[in-house]
């Protein structure tokens, strides 16, 4: 290979223009693999129709003394021309010492065809037929074995084809159509009903419902409207939208979630962990015992012709294979059913700790709620309400805390006043000085840190938090002069997963900066009894942390402020929050920010985890009773192929059975 | 140290995936190796120092065909 392949094909990777090399390669091997199997069967069913007749039937439809030299001319091409680059493949391992699967089959196939030659002197027994049957059933096991590996990635190949290819774009007046890698961030894109749209962007111009299921499972479409961001590679419905392009290339949504699924291949799962030390141990451990049981027979029992069929026997039967993908298959039918609902496993990991986890902690804001909190109400003694809102909108403006939006939104101002000294003190509130007059608005603890008397709010403010609202006090120097009154919907579907989680006996706790009364109000909304309110956010992860000693916990978060309790919980799972995913923090990241996808994902874990169990039980059982039966010499060493090919196949058709369970 | 995808040909098995891990691991530079025999892909994490060709190297002794590298 030159190096200017190597070169341009990752270049083409970087460009993510959808031309994604991964499937044409999957064909080809299933392709080729299906040509080979065509072809062997072709010269190998006349040997096994001889064979059959001869052997079993005891009726010679040829002389004898024909017979084996018909066999080793129908069994050159198929062991040595078909099944080449298996025969090649297996005397490098043997001859560099890294030794595979194909060692094993071509030192079988050798040394059966080896004895068809020798029988001609008298040596042995010749077992040529016997191995061009080897090879036509190890061909045809890996045709179909290939075939059920391909169906395990589909969903991961869809979405990788997912992209769009072009995209309309608005050049001065004129609109052009460019490949996709050619867009550029701030390019207008014109993108008319039943099209793709081409990359992550901000609506300008237009309405339209999205459907966004592809990305985020989510099957009801989204309404779009000038401002609103809209994810690349979702399908416009009904009006033209003119989006200006924000993100390109691996920067978007659907590269990120692209890379997440892909990397999640390239972990382990701890299960495998002896799987993998077995299989590589696996190949010359075998040889060596085929070796062993070849001396013993041909010492014990004399016959020279029997040992060596046996010792074939052992070689073609062992199957590192069935271990070896035990795992792999299993975790790439589940990561692509995750993906297809929006839930992205990126550590193969999480799957194996989702089974111990016992507690599940959530965030409030943003998790359990909307995270798009409203100003419900304004109270104000002395002062007049706009007065007071003006002065609070004024200063929160300049914060970036959803609060501060909640508020600034509702007043609405055409004028804001000057503020100077701004400060925000993090977790209580924030100040300032407008007009000369310090001004600050923040929560309780902030107020009595500064000693400021609220008391003629207290029974308002109680009233609030019985409502869930939280609470803003707004003073001026030194006097309280209003309360604000913030509500944060909860989520649709909170109440449901949490019923689920607890219903499955989970322990449910909300976690959250706010105070005790309106947590207590939200959690019991959607059906959690424990609360840890008044948290700032760094000691989310030391609460965390107190909560293992009582068993795995998984905590629940949006993911930009949880990040270190994400990381400090057995399993993260982080909310992907649209298009600014914060993906680094958590073990599984939920595409859609929804609490059904925590109970999809809890399910989709064990439901894998338990595939890969039943796999790695199997693998193992195949291999610990049929390497022995066959060195008791039980097993013909065409039966003993069979065996070995479907116990492959077995795993592979059992890992792709997952898509059966509902999520 | 850097993060690297090596797009891999030849796997059949898992033996395969194992022994490209054990040759890779073994080139000087490259503290972890990972191949997928699903994606027919590896992921490695190494020393900057690190080149293309010692990457190939350590596939082809294996005995399989690396043909295509992607940098982080």
């Amino acid at each position: 290979m030159k190096m200017y392949d190597m070169k341009k094909m990752s270049h083409e990777e970087h460009g993510m223009n959808g031309h994604h090399h991964d499937e044409p390669v999957e064909d080809t091997e299933i392709k080729s693999w299906k040509k080979r199997t065509l072809w062997s069967w072709l010269f190998a069913i006349p040997i096994a129709i001889l064979m059959l007749s001869e052997r079993i039937l005891g009726v010679s439809l040829v002389p004898e003394n024909y017979l084996v030299m018909i066999f080793l001319v129908l069994g050159f091409p198929v062991v040595f021309l078909l099944g080449w680059e298996t025969i090649r493949g297996g005397i490098r391992g043997l001859l560099t010492f890294y030794f595979n699967m194909d060692s094993l089959i071509s030192l079988g196939t050798i040394v059966a065809y080896l004895t068809g030659i020798f029988s001609y002197f008298g040596f042995m027994a010749d077992y040529s037929g016997v191995s061009a049957m080897i090879m036509a059933f190890y061909t045809t096991g890996k045709y179909v074995e290939s075939i059920a590996r391909g169906r395990a990635s589909q969903e991961i190949k869809k979405l990788l084809e997912l992209g769009a290819k072009n995209a309309r774009i608005l050049k001065g007046k004129e609109e052009i159509e460019i490949p996709i890698s050619e867009i550029k961030i701030g390019d207008v894109m014109i993108v008319k009903p039943g099209e793709k749209i081409p990359t992550d962007g901000i609506v300008l111009k237009g309405a339209s419902s999205v459907d966004e299921s592809m990305i985020t499972g989510e099957s009801m479409p989204a309404e779009k409207n000038p401002k609103d961001k809209v994810i690349g590679a979702t399908i416009n419905q009904d009006g033209i939208l003119y989006i200006k392009a924000a993100k390109i290339g691996k920067d978007t949504f659907l590269a990120h979630i692209i890379k997440l699924v892909e990397e999640a291949q390239g972990t382990k799962v701890p299960i495998q962990e002896m799987a993998d030390k077995i299989t590589s141990i696996f190949v010359p451990s075998i040889l060596a015992i085929a070796l062993i049981t070849f001396a013993v027979w041909w010492y014990l029992g004399g016959d020279l012709s029997r040992a060596l069929g046996i010792g074939v026997a052992v070689l073609v039967i062992a199957c590192p294979c069935a271990l070896g993908l035990a795992t792999p298959t299993a975790l790439m039918v589940g990561s692509g059913m995750g993906a297809k609902n929006g839930i992205l496993i990126r550590k193969g990991e999480a799957i194996q700790t989702m089974k111990d986890v016992k507690t599940v902690v959530f965030d409030k804001t943003g998790t359990i709620t909307k995270g798009k909190p409203e100003v419900r109400e304004i109270y104000t003694k002395g002062k007049n309400k706009n007065y007071v809102l003006e002065l609070a909108a004024s200063l929160e403006k300049l914060s970036e805390h959803p609060i501060a939006h909640a508020i600034v939104q509702h007043a609405k101002l055409k004028r804001y006043k000057q503020v100077s000294g701004f400060k925000i003190i993090r977790g209580m509130g924030i100040e300032g000085t407008i007009g000369r007059k310090k001004i600050m608005v923040g929560n309780a603890a902030l107020m009595k840190e500064k000693n400021i008397s609220f008391k003629e709010f207290e029974e308002k403010i109680e009233g609030f938090e019985n409502f869930g609202y939280t609470t803003m006090i707004v003073s001026e120097n030194k006097d309280a002069i209003g309360v604000i009154g913030v509500a944060d919907a909860v989520k649709d579907d909170s109440i449901q997963a949490v019923t689920m989680l607890n219903r499955d006996g989970y322990k449910t706790i909300m976690i959250t900066g706010d105070n005790e009364r309106t947590a207590r109000t939200i959690a019991k909304e959607v059906g959690i009894s424990e609360v840890i309110a008044n948290i700032l956010p760094e000691d989310k992860a030391k609460k965390v942390e107190e909560l293992q000693k009582n068993g795995f916990v998984a905590f629940v978060g949006d993911g930009i402020n949880d990040a270190p309790a994400l990381k400090q919980s057995n399993v993260g799972i982080a909310m992907g929050t649209g298009t600014d995913i914060a993906i680094e923090s958590g073990d599984i990241v939920l595409a859609k920010g929804s609490l059904a996808g925590v109970v999809q994902a809890i399910n989709l874990s064990k439901a894998t985890f338990g595939k890969i169990k039943q796999n790695l039980f199997w693998a193992f059982a195949y291999n610990t009773i049929a390497i022995p039966v066959a060195m008791a010499g039980f097993l013909h060493p065409v039966i003993a192929e069979i065996a070995m090919a479907l116990s492959s196949i077995t795993v592979v058709t059992n890992a792709n059975l997952l898509r059966m369970k509902r999520i | 140290m850097k993060k690297i995808k090596l797009l891999i040909h030849g796997m059949h098995c898992a033996s395969c995936a194992s022994n490209i891990e054990k040759s890779l691991k073994k080139t000087p530079g490259i503290k972890n190796a990972v191949v997928s025999l699903m994606t027919k892909k590896g992921f490695v994490e190494c020393d900057d120092s690190v080149k293309d060709e010692e990457l190939q190297k350590a596939v082809s002794r294996a005995g399989y065909k690396l043909v295509g590298i992607e940098g982080e």
